[in-house]
């Protein structure tokens, strides 16, 4: 029952504290001094407003709150009749201070006192509005007309919006027509009954979340327990107490409100992942998105230092071989190319970098790293050259000449982020291990892998290695040695 | 117009017994304060305010009772008592006038009004 009072507080304390901060405002602007009775009686309801938060938060009793609102009404008027008419400004707010009192007193009349003493008929028109804190759109079920306007009477006095519905029929078509807040529901009705309308609505993904009150005329609990368990989310006997039907009404919308929220906040979260899935979608295996959507942390691209192995690949002679070619024949052999290679780069769980013309580049190990990176990027790059005998039947079935890939793998340590301009940002890598791959893959023959020795290092499965190299290429500070890689001989 | 006429006002509420005593004192009347109902008893017998305010919420002995009480005292039965209270309900209303108050008013205090209520019970 307290829940009742804290609701309505937390409603007209707002206009309430949005008003002092205005009149404290003003007070630190004005230009001339203030009466020194003026100045003290300020600083009182300033002190006053501090006490009110106090007992707002520590739920204090309405006696107390009453006395403090009462105090700063009285100051307030005093300060009015001292200075409100010399400083017209401070006058408005004090004017707009003593509103939101006389709404805070309406707002915190004792609406659940009369619950208690069951003075149905003594209700007054301001405990209506204490309970109808926040207006709903009911939807009231009853074959009688005398219920229906009975209860519309009673709800819209206090702000609610009521539509009746006369038969079970009527209120499921109502439903699909409007969005309705909480449907009060008679059970005993001809044709349709109440029991069938609610195991509808139930069953309906659309409606279920909407709570339904069902209404008995007789003390029949054994049916209301069957109801509830059918997924109704209250209950009333008839004849009912005006002031319980508010209460429920209220629970309902608050109920009603809450599920709205979190339906919002729902589909906001599908949104985020949709996007993400968008976003990274094209350069990450599915795999990897879905992981990064499950960790609760979420995935930290601000940038950091990671242990990546890069691959880059490069068909051998493309720009000269693609001189020869129509721009149309060109774009379909690069896009078999590259369709075929981006699918095997993604079952292994590799991030491609970019494409840059009909070079590859790609790193295992970021965004997420995994034991066995450089392993994968090794078979990666195996299942690649192994690839492309198909590619090349296809070519040549198409009239196109046979092509041939060189792959270069290196790893280090490279900053992995979101990289780029306000406009156009990517997530990306940067670092010497990168221009060391570039370097490497200059050297890489058609249908030859070559590894670095820091690649080599990392692996755990056992490959062939062959053809040792000592790279002095240009750009690069200290020589790399290189391997070819033959094949797995078990991996 | 209230000149020279003395009132009781029983308030426990410190800032609110200041906040109203000051505005009665703005207003022309003489204000004497208690605190509680045994002390508003005592006080009415001694100095014989022309009015009461009385806060029906009250530590030691609380309005109603003080009221009661006040009604069954040859002295003090012909003292006008005003109720004080923050509950705005009808029974409450009731409750003050059954136990002898003469009048009534909510807080937070319309002051006009309630110095139009005290002007109405001052004997002429």
């Amino acid at each position: 029952m307290s829940d009742n009072s804290t609701d309505s507080d937390a409603l007209w304390s707002h206009p309430l504290r949005g008003a002092i901060t205005d009149v404290r405002a003003l007070a630190a602007v004005t230009g001339e001094p203030l009466p020194a009775a003026a100045a003290e009686d300020l600083q009182r309801v300033f002190k006053l407003a501090v006490t009110l938060d106090q007992q707002l938060a520590a739920n204090s009793s309405r006696h107390d709150i009453m006395n403090t609102l009462a105090a700063i009404r009285g100051y307030t008027e005093m300060l009015l009749e001292d200075i409100g008419h010399s400083q017209p400004k401070l006058n408005d707010s004090l004017i707009a201070l003593l509103q939101a009192i006389a709404k805070a007193d309406a707002a915190t009349e004792p609406a659940v006192e009369s619950l208690d003493t069951g003075t149905s008929t003594g209700t007054s028109a301001n405990t209506n509005s204490a309970l109808a804190a926040e207006p709903g759109f009911i939807l009231a079920v009853d074959d009688l007309a005398e219920n229906r306007e009975l209860v519309a009477r009673y709800l819209s006095r206090s702000g609610h919006l009521v539509v009746t519905a006369a038969s079970g029929a009527e209120a499921l078509r109502t439903l699909a027509d409007t969005d309705v807040d909480v449907v009060l529901l008679d059970l005993m009705m001809p044709d349709m009954d109440g029991r069938e309308v609610l195991s509808r609505i139930k069953a309906n993904p659309d409606w279920r979340a909407t709570p339904v009150i069902v209404i008995s005329g007789s003390q029949d609990m054994d049916g209301i327990i069957a109801c509830i368990e059918a997924g109704a989310d209250d209950y009333l006997f008839k004849p009912f107490n005006p002031v319980l039907l508010q209460a429920r009404i209220k629970a309902g919308i608050e109920r009603k409100r809450w599920h709205d929220r979190e339906e919002q906040y729902r589909q906001q979260l599908e949104r985020n992942e949709k996007f993400i899935r968008a976003t990274f979608g094209r350069y990450l295996s599915d795999e990897i998105v879905t992981d990064i959507l499950e960790r609760p942390e979420g995935l930290e691209l601000g940038g950091d230092l990671r242990e990546v192995t890069i691959m880059m690949s490069d068909i051998r002679g493309f720009t000269s071989l693609s001189e020869h070619l129509a721009p149309a024949e060109v774009v379909a052999m690069l896009n078999r190319y590259l369709g075929t290679m981006t699918d095997i780069i993604m079952a292994h769980n590799g991030t491609i970098d970019e494409f840059i013309g009909d070079a590859i580049l790609t790193v295992f190990g970021a965004p997420q790293r995994r034991d066995d990176d450089a392993d994968r990027a090794v078979r990666c790059a195996l299942a690649m050259q192994a690839a492309m005998e198909g590619i090349n039947a296809d070519n040549q079935a198409a009239g196109l000449p046979a092509l041939t890939t060189g792959i270069a793998l290196n790893t280090g340590a490279v900053i992995a982020g979101n990289i780029g301009s306000e406009r156009r940002s990517k997530y990306g890598f940067v670092g010497h291990p990168m221009n060391v791959t570039s370097r490497i893959e200059d050297h890489c023959e058609g249908g030859e892998i070559l590894i670095s020795d820091s690649t080599a290092v990392a692996l755990s499965g056992n490959y062939t290695l062959s053809n040792r190299r000592e790279l002095d290429a240009r750009g690069l500070d200290r020589i790399v040695v290189v391997h070819r890689i033959e094949e797995a001989t078990h991996v | 117009m209230f000149e020279g006429i003395r009132i009781l006002l029983v308030e426990d509420n410190e800032i609110n017994c200041e906040m109203l005593a000051r505005r009665l004192t703005r207003a022309g009347l003489s204000v004497i304060t208690a605190a509680d109902g045994q002390q508003a008893l005592q006080m009415m017998a001694s100095e014989q305010p022309a009015l009461v305010l009385m806060d029906m919420n009250l530590p030691v002995l609380d309005g109603w009772s003080a009221c009661r009480q006040a009604r069954l005292d040859a002295h003090l039965k012909d003292i006008p008592i005003i109720a004080l209270t923050a509950h705005a309900m009808e029974t409450d209303r009731k409750s003050a006038l059954a136990a002898g108050c003469d009048d009534y008013a909510t807080k937070p205090i319309d002051f006009p009004e309630l110095m139009a209520k005290i002007q109405r019970l001052l004997p002429a």
